[in-house]
């Protein structure tokens, strides 16, 4: 999030897209009602199903799963049109001056640039034009054809609502009454925030479709506002955490991994570090030296020195261009490429795409470590045939899996101390509740446990390329339990000379004399004690930042691009709602996203881009710099925008025997995916009061196709896709309708996620129909929206 | 004076969470089971004799207007309670000082005239232990100043506790904010046939409870003021009457004369 | 034939009949009205605390139905209403009265017996039906169950006040009558003297 669930108190519209907090996020949900109740904030709610976030909305508007950059880019159309917009932050806070390249352009789906051999874009189209200073050009005025604001509202001219209505299936009626509700944040007094979670991850144009959000936020000037930005709500205690610490396909803090063409830290930070594009660029970014050489301190300790890059040759390095997130990885498991798996607090066989894939990549591999609270159905793998035959009997039988499995038991999160970084970034350190259960050990002492001991092994027999392991420091005070606290305070980083520990990024260095484990955690646990610990309950600001409560990332940092709620000249868009304040010498309220003593006129107000502003046209991402709809892999109609590119063109599709494609002939129907307030993803069916709460998988069907298929509630069904097949009752709706798309009726068919066939309650695993198809950028799979068959068998 | 205490719902707020049934299920030490699936995603048709807390799920669509209701079903605690009425053992209903009506299964003989009297259709009959179980307004919480479980553990403030009297204001004022942002038809449910009840509602569409799944105008059944006034006036006339009727009649007439003067 | 002889009014079946609906009317009325008042509620505690009186109450409804069937299987047809106990019923008052003489002459049961016996079989249906939608009260629907609170009681009331008089009347108004109803045997002098037209078809045999 960049703002926090507190904050959406401050909202007076709040846009639920892409989510669904009243069932996921049931907790934070309250700030939605406070802001209901405290400012008569309205709740709009865009999504396939009328969900429980729909019951409590001002207005409800249906859409068919995978069309959410149509209806945003509708957003951006209106706001243009009537000009509802914030023109002056438009004009201060981002880059719709800015001038691009000539030869940048976009016709019939594609971008400039595209080049259908291999499959991908040439960005050097997508480039700002830069003067003989060397800085980008700009057009204050906005009326050069060229600059971002002609270009996006060209792009977004052909978003009209009717188009809209007729790829998102709304009617224009609809989409235009939300439109108004969500356009009165452009005014300066207003705030509009958006609340998003899987439903807009889960598409295989995510990236760029939470894009297009930022976008309407900027539009709005919400970005840095109270009651503003883009929030996105996580759907773990601790998943942010998990982003923020790089265990996905990146450095911790957002540090890029290395390449195999950047073969020395010089390699790798000039790649690495932008150069300002304005002359009034802070570019934090530019900072990444700092960064990258304390983490590699870090890691290697007196290992790391400046005559061997700090140990920078020790990282793995992937080859450029190469991807190596889990959908990935998973495909060449598959395909007989990976040995073998440590799998810590995930369970892929549940909540990886395509169930069939799953299993038999797992069949692939010679060993599998498994740590976990429960025998989950990734440790037991091999019973999916013999438990439930039905679904899985394209799995291999356990006689003839030869994967050693090891599944030990490990600690549930009550059972160890630690912190959960939670939607709003904050670093909220926690207590042990109880010891383990039995046997079960504390997650840091299993790995703990396995680095010492391979250590010992390579030591003791030798092996290829043992210097990472032998360079890693490992100073605990028990080097086979380190304490969390230790970790935590290694994470925050100290000067070597001095010892001190750091009170934050701003006293990074780059010549090797800090340490930290992740810069944007920097300063939660300085010499004063540990922050995240910290439940003071004050509220300076009266806006509900709690500048003492935990500790928040960036730098205690509560709104992000704070610096945005005001102007140029220090004055708060909205005097009543200023996170930040500028006394002509200092600025006070919210740590400032700025540097503390600048005037407002230095600096533009987004430090972290080298334009210094925010990019309504990003070269970014793969897709191309303005977000554009693209149909899901499997789709009922051809994308009515340019059917000639129906589908996302750099989206990854894999081609194993496993990867099939439905069509809408076999499969005429939408399925999406989701949870149910009543679970927590595939963990509480082990639990028995979760399950009593909603013990039974169930088909959400709509009453129209109900009635077509001769179904009542209660009746048996079988939902299908290319892939594999799922059975339950039928859970017969008004709350689900046929949208009319394209001029033709499509029917969306709901299936919930939280079952499988291991637990106190079973049923089938629902990624049994989903397609292993990724997002390019993010590498999440495209899990809202994919072509099903429904059948009634009883 | 101790004052009434109540819980306010107000639906507007209700996210159909059911944090409020697990709450419930857990402070009050019952025994978890398995929910039966009846095509909507209520845990259980109905209320149960170990399970006193039941969000009720109604859709329902008007002018094309689709609604989705959610709110929370349980004992009522009304001011003049039909269990009570009914309940032949004396203690095993009582009201407290602060208006929750408590069910004291040492008394309880499990004759379930309360699941008669009451107009909410609220109190259940155990079949293992034979007597009658509902919501207790976790009377062993409030007894120590603490909110009862489920509005403890109530993420949207949709549940609320404390004076009866202060939160009716509340529910008025909430409804007239409601009525204000568009919901006109927005009012409080605290039926008068009942004598007011202790569980307040704010609902969306006061006019019609009953897509909520309450009822519109609960009462005492007529049938149970009978039973409990006159009928049994009567009957104490007919025994009593009997009596004293056959006593004057023999201290007037005597016996008769059976016919065998040699007796 | 001396008046001192005696004869048999009621045999053993008919007897046991009787003290068998006899006692389990009186156990369903005191556990009854245990149940119908607080201030009644002692008798509870000497039929075995409430629990036992709510679970027994019932069984002894079920026990005095039976009794009553078998009663009824047997006198039914004597206790047919004939043109004399029309007039009988009419002038009932000068029964209460002891001016029995003016009244039609009696067979086995006079008028009285007769309505005794057909309004407890009447109360005895009406008690048993709300009695059983009572017993399960969570099978039953609620509308039932709301008209068997009315019903209940109602029946009782007239059953018990009933019974008041039936005891009185067998105790204390016509001695003799308890003796025929515990040894079964009557005096000719008190068939010839309360039921003569009995006690003559009894003499012509």
């Amino acid at each position: 999030m960049t703002n926090g669930w507190c904050d959406v108190a401050n909202a007076d519209v709040v846009l639920v897209m892409g989510g669904n907090p009243a069932e996921n996020h049931p907790v934070g949900f309250r700030f939605v009602m406070e802001a209901r109740r405290n400012r008569g904030a309205k709740l709009v709610c865009v999504d396939p199903r009328f969900n429980r976030t729909a019951a409590v909305s001002d207005t409800y508007v249906p859409i068919r799963a995978g069309t959410d950059i149509a209806f945003l880019g509708g957003l951006i159309h209106y706001s243009l049109s009537t000009g509802k917009y914030q023109a002056d932050y438009v004009r201060q806070h981002t880059n719709a001056g800015f001038l691009v390249k000539e030869g940048y352009g976009f016709e019939n789906g594609h971008f400039s640039g595209w080049d259908a051999a291999k499959k991908s874009y040439d960005k050097s189209s997508w480039q700002y034009e830069t003067g003989p200073d060397g800085f980008v050009r700009t057009d204050p005025t906005f009326e050069h054809p060229r600059s971002v604001f002609q270009l996006m509202k060209k792009h977004y001219s052909r978003y009209t609502p009717e188009k809209v209505s007729e790829v998102c299936g709304c009617t224009p009626e609809q989409f235009t009454k939300a439109a108004e509700m969500i356009t009165v944040a452009a005014a300066k007094d207003k705030s509009g925030t958006v609340l998003y979670a899987l439903g807009w991850t889960q598409h295989s144009h995510a990236v760029q479709l939470i894009h297009t959000a930022a976008m309407v936020q900027l539009l709005m000037g919400n970005i840095g506002m109270p009651g503003g930005g883009v929030n996105a709500q996580r759907g773990h205690a601790n998943i942010q955490g998990a982003t923020d610490m790089g265990s996905w396909m990146n450095l911790p803090g957002y540090l890029k991994i290395p390449r195999a063409s950047q073969t020395a830290l010089d390699a790798y930070l000039k790649a690495n570090t932008p150069k300002a594009l304005r002359p009034d660029s802070l570019n934090y970014w530019g900072n990444t030296p700092k960064f990258m050489v304390s983490l590699l301190k870090t890691y290697y300790g007196d290992q790391a020195t400046k005559a061997n890059g700090f140990g920078y040759d020790w990282l793995p390095k992937l080859g450029d261009g190469e991807n190596q997130s889990w959908g990935y990885f998973f495909d060449r498991m598959y395909a007989g490429g990976l040995q073998g798996m440590i799998s810590f607090g995930m369970n892929p066989v549940a909540n990886g795409p395509n169930t069939a894939k799953m299993l038999g990549a797992l069949a692939k591999l010679d060993w599998m470590i498994v740590a976990e609270n429960f025998e989950t159905e990734t440790a037991a793998f091999w019973k999916a045939k013999p438990l439930a035959s039905e679904y899985y009997g394209e799995a291999p039988a356990p006689e003839d899996i030869k994967t050693e499995v090891f599944l030990l038991p490990a600690s549930c999160f009550a059972e160890k101390d630690g912190a959960f970084v939670n939607s709003s970034r904050w670093l909220q350190w926690k207590e042990a509740a109880l010891d383990p259960p039995g046997d079960a050990k504390l997650d840091q002492d299993i790995i703990a446990e396995l680095f010492l001991r391979i250590r010992a092994l390579y030591e003791k027999d030798g092996g290829p390329s043992p210097e990472p392991l032998m360079a890693m420091s490992w100073n605990y005070a028990t080097p086979r339990s380190p304490l969390l606290a230790e970790v935590a305070r290694e994470v925050n980083g100290h000067d070597l000379a001095t010892g001190r520990r750091l009170s934050g990024f701003g006293e990074l260095k780059d010549d090797g004399t800090t340490t930290s484990g992740n810069w944007i955690y920097s300063g939660m646990w300085p010499e004063s004690g540990n922050l995240m610990a910290r439940r003071v309950q004050e509220d300076p600001t009266g806006l509900g930042l709690y500048p003492q409560w935990a500790w928040s990332w960036p730098a205690n940092r509560r709104i992000l691009y704070n610096r945005a709620s005001v102007d140029n000249t220090g004055k708060p868009w909205d005097p009543t709602r200023a996170p930040l304040k500028w006394n002509g010498q200092r600025w006070s309220g919210d740590t400032p996203d700025y540097k503390a003593d600048a005037a407002p006129d230095k600096f533009g107000a987004f430090i972290m881009n080298a334009e210094g502003v925010a990019k309504l046209f990003a070269a970014d991402l793969a897709e191309g710099p303005f977000p554009e709809h693209y149909e899901p892999w499997e789709s009922p109609v051809p994308n009515p925008m340019h059917p000639e590119v129906s589908f996302n063109p750099v989206a990854k599709v894999f081609t194993s025997a496993a990867d099939k494609q439905g069509t809408p002939d076999k499969f005429p129907y939408v399925g999406i995916t989701y949870r149910l307030t009543e679970h927590f993803h595939f963990w509480t069916k082990h639990t028995a009061g979760s399950s009593q709460l909603q013990s039974n998988f169930f088909v959400e069907i709509g009453e129209d196709l109900a009635k077509e298929k001769g179904l009542k509630s209660g009746d048996k069904v079988r939902v299908s896709t290319a892939r594999g097949k799922v059975e339950g009752p039928a859970l017969v709706t008004r709350r689900m309708k046929g949208l009319k798309v394209n001029g033709k009726i499509v029917h969306q068919v709901g299936l919930p996620i939280h079952w499988g066939f291991l637990g106190h309650v079973s049923g089938p695993l629902i990624n049994n129909l989903t397609p292993s198809v990724f997002d390019p950028n993010s590498g999440t799979p495209e899990y809202k929206g994919f072509l099903v068959n429904v059948e009634k068998i009883a | 004076m101790t004052t009434t205490v109540a819980k306010l719902v107000d639906t507007s707020l209700c996210i159909g969470c059911k944090a409020c049934e697990l709450a419930c299920q857990e402070w009050n030490d019952q025994e978890f089971t398995l929910g039966t699936f009846d095509g909507t995603y209520q845990t259980l048709p109905d209320l149960e004799h170990n399970f006193w807390n039941l969000i009720k799920f109604n859709e329902f669509e008007r002018d094309g207007q689709m609604s989705w209701l959610m709110a929370k079903y349980q004992c009522m605690h009304c001011a003049d309670p039909g269990c009570l009425r009914a309940c032949p053992a004396p203690g095993a209903i009582i009201q407290r000082p602060n208006g929750i009506v408590d069910f004291v299964h040492d008394n309880c003989i499990g004759c379930g005239y309360c699941i008669t009297g009451c107009p909410f259709d609220v109190p259940r009959l155990s079949p293992k232990t034979k007597k009658v179980y509902k919501c207790s307004l976790c009377s062993d919480r409030t007894s120590v100043g603490m909110a009862p479980a489920c509005i403890k553990t109530c993420p949207t403030n949709c549940l609320t506790f404390g004076a009866r009297d202060e939160l009716l204001r509340k529910a008025d004022s909430r409804a007239e904010q409601l009525r204000g942002n568009g919901d006109q038809d927005a009012g409080v449910y605290n039926p008068e046939g009942v004598g007011g009840t202790n569980v307040i509602y704010v609902l969306r569409d006061a006019k019609n409870p009953e897509s909520y799944g309450l009822p519109k105008d609960p009462g005492i059944p007529w049938t149970l003021s009978l039973w409990k006034g006159p009928v049994k006036w009567l009957g104490s006339m007919v025994f009593l009457g009997g009596i004293l009727g056959a006593f004057l009649h023999f201290v007037r007439y005597g016996p008769k004369d059976h016919g065998d003067e040699h007796e | 034939m001396s008046m001192n002889k005696q004869i048999s009014r009621f045999d053993l079946t008919e007897r046991a009949i009787h003290w068998m609906s006899a006692i389990s009317f009186v156990y369903a009325a005191l556990t009854g009205l245990a149940l119908w008042s607080h201030k009644l509620y002692w008798l509870a505690s000497v039929f075995g605390g409430g629990p036992t009186v709510r679970g027994m109450h019932p069984w002894g409804g079920v026990l005095f139905a039976v009794s009553l069937g078998f009663m009824f299987r047997r006198w039914a047809r004597v206790m047919q209403l004939d043109s004399d106990d029309k007039v009988w019923m009419k002038n009932s008052h000068l029964y209460a009265m002891h001016r029995d003489q003016e009244l039609p002459e009696t067979g086995r049961f006079n008028a009285g017996q007769k309505m005794m016996f057909w309004m407890q079989s009447a109360f005895a249906v009406l008690l048993f039906a709300s009695g059983l939608v009572l017993w399960f009260p969570e099978i039953a629907p609620r509308s039932a169950r709301l008209l068997a609170v009315l019903v209940h009681p109602l029946a009782a009331i007239g059953s018990i006040g009933g019974i008041i008089l039936h005891i009185y009347m067998g105790t204390a108004v016509v001695p003799g009558a308890l003796r025929a109803m515990t040894r079964g045997t009557v005096s000719q002098g008190w068939a010839a003297s309360h039921h003569p037209k009995w006690f003559r078809e009894l003499s012509k045999h």
